[in-house]
């Protein structure tokens, strides 16, 4: 066979149906999926900190400094799956440099840094101030420097500094809140106005971005809360757990039930591309959405979850529940990113085909480059919690002195 | 104002000022003359190496083809869409009074059906151009593996040219 025929074979194999050329390789691949995904831990993160600082819910105490630092180490990677994508990291900084009112994505650039240097880094150093000075003069060395920096070399912390930070730090907080739901509904509105494409093009995604990224971001301090107590080898707050959960049950119904609404929604209107993208979700993309998105990341968290509003099992077993199901959530919200970002891309927008999509495992584009972009932010959290360590804060005791 | 008010202010306002010059360092001077975009851009273009003749060119040597083509439906099809970019050749072609000139300097001729197929072709995504006419003009598409004369000896499929004159289909 001719080369060209042969690769024209091998093109076609992937694809059934009609689709316009530029449509048979996806663009936009796993690392677009976890940009989303990533940024939606932040906010879910930072929401599940605002809880316990605005709405008074003290009872969420043991797991506020870690949300902090876990939406912290999340957002400090948040760019990087599009900046590995782009392919082009040094010219990743003139997205900042010269932005145009016209570009969702410029625009994007100064919400993520309002959020991550007025919102995440200003309420961690208000937070840690203190400490992070009484901490200097308990250590020696690179440490003892590394906080006296961090401090920029304040060292007032009496009662009224403290209590000053902590005046501060809620009004930060109460500025976090809407940040977060912009910078999360952001997201949503980058593939949401996308009118072209009938899988992404509606006013909802915003709104549902915003609530599945709560749902992660609660479901991933539920989950290091629970390993970092087991590597602590200390006993888990097993209120401030079971009132996560209880959250986290609230929230997951508003994101099932904006979810579904979308779904009837696109049903009851049957617009023309309806019949391509009812043959994509029973097709292509059956598994990731009914069986990982569904199935394992809503229904079953759901219900266990409901379940565990009246019957509370012993503690052990329900510490165990609770892991299971933050996991599956974690698993369910990144596959609900799959279906937005892969799924938008698998048929063809003539409506009379689709393409496939196979994912390697090396390369720039492969299941390795996006496991470093998932690893990293755990690492980076690692060694906040090794600098910053909640449970070790002092700050309490001055305010009581 | 508390102490560390006053330096978390300074903090951000170097970083501020460090920003506003590594902006004017790292914006290139050209940007926003013409308009969201760096103005060299279009001079920097400008000097790049040239390939296309346009068929006024052409018209100068091959006026008889012009004529015959501008008769018929490939007379809005400008000269190197089939035969290849040829500034070269308009260059030099002349310089060869005996008509021979060097490998470098022949233009292409697109003889193959595969090569009138590139248009001809049926095709579905095409099938809109097909009823839309621009100067009384349209793409006739064909089913290539139907519309076809073999050789009665060889039986092989003969060339579109044998019976349709490219100039003049």
């Amino acid at each position: 066979m001719e080369p060209h025929l042969q690769n024209l074979y091998e093109v076609l194999s992937k694809v059934d149906g009609y689709v316009y050329p530029n449509e048979i390789e996806l663009n936009w691949s796993i690392l677009i999926v976890l940009y989303p995904y990533i940024t939606g831990l932040v906010a879910g993160a930072f929401i599940l900190a605002s809880l316990e600082r605005i709405f008074k819910l003290h009872i969420l105490k043991p797991t506020y400094g870690l949300a902090l630092l876990t939406a912290f180490s999340f957002m400090l990677v948040a760019t990087m799956p599009l900046i590995s994508h782009l392919g082009k990291p040094l010219r990743a900084y003139e997205i900042m440099i010269t932005p145009h009112s016209s570009s969702a994505m410029a625009i994007f650039g100064f919400v993520y840094l309002w959020y991550l240097m007025v919102v995440l880094l200003l309420e961690i150093w208000f937070d840690y101030r203190c400490d992070m000075i009484i901490w200097a003069n308990e250590t020696k060395g690179f440490k003892r420097f590394l906080y006296r920096a961090l401090s920029l070399w304040t060292t007032d912390i009496s009662p009224k500094a403290v209590a000053l930070d902590n005046k501060i730090g809620y009004i930060i907080t109460v500025i976090g809140v809407p940040s977060a739901f912009l910078l999360h509904g952001y997201v949503g509105f980058i593939f949401g106005s996308i009118k072209a494409n009938p899988w992404w093009s509606t006013v909802l995604m915003p709104v549902i971005f915003l609530f599945s990224a709560m749902v992660s971001g609660i479901a991933l301090v539920m989950f290091i809360y629970i390993i970092l107590n087991k590597i602590r080898k200390i006993s888990v707050d097993m209120a401030c757990l079971d009132t996560i959960a209880k959250y986290l049950f609230y929230i997951l119904i508003i994101d099932f039930t904006l979810e579904g609404l979308d779904q009837i929604h696109r049903i009851y209107e049957a617009e023309e591309s309806f019949e391509v993208l009812h043959m994509l979700v029973f097709g292509r993309l059956f598994f990731t959405l009914f069986i990982m998105q569904g199935l394992f990341g809503t229904v079953i968290p759901l219900i266990t979850l409901a379940i565990l509003q009246f019957y509370k099992p012993k503690v052990q077993i329900r510490k165990i529940i609770y892991f299971i199901i933050a996991t599956l959530i974690l698993i369910g919200i990144f596959f609900m990113r799959w279906n937005v970002v892969i799924g938008g891309q698998l048929f063809s927008k003539s409506f009379y085909g689709y393409t496939s999509f196979k994912i390697g495992l090396i390369g720039a584009e492969g299941y390795l480059m996006a496991a470093v972009w998932i690893i990293v932010p755990f690492l980076i959290l690692t060694f906040l919690l090794w600098l910053l360590p909640p449970w070790k804060k002092k700050e309490d005791e001055i305010q009581v002195i | 104002m508390p102490q560390h008010l006053k330096r978390l202010i300074s903090f951000f306002a170097i970083l501020l000022i460090l920003f506003l010059i590594m902006r004017q360092v790292l914006i290139p001077k050209s940007f926003g003359q013409l308009g969201h975009y760096r103005a060299d851009a279009i001079s920097e273009n400008q000097v790049r190496e040239l390939h296309y003749a346009g068929s006024e060119n052409c018209t100068k040597c091959h006026d008889s083809i012009h004529i015959e083509k501008d008769e018929g439906y490939h007379k809005q099809l400008k000269c190197e869409v089939c035969h290849g970019p040829g500034l070269k050749h308009t260059q030099y072609a002349d310089k060869f009074k005996d008509g021979h000139l060097p490998d470098s300097l022949l233009l292409h001729k697109p003889i193959e059906r595969k090569e009138c197929a590139l248009c001809h072709q049926k095709n579905a995504a095409r099938t809109k151009i097909l009823f839309d006419t621009i100067d009384n003009t349209m793409i006739v598409q064909i089913d290539a593996m139907k519309h076809k004369l073999l050789n009665k000896k060889t039986k092989e499929e003969q060339k579109c040219i044998k019976c349709h004159n490219p100039h003049q289909p």
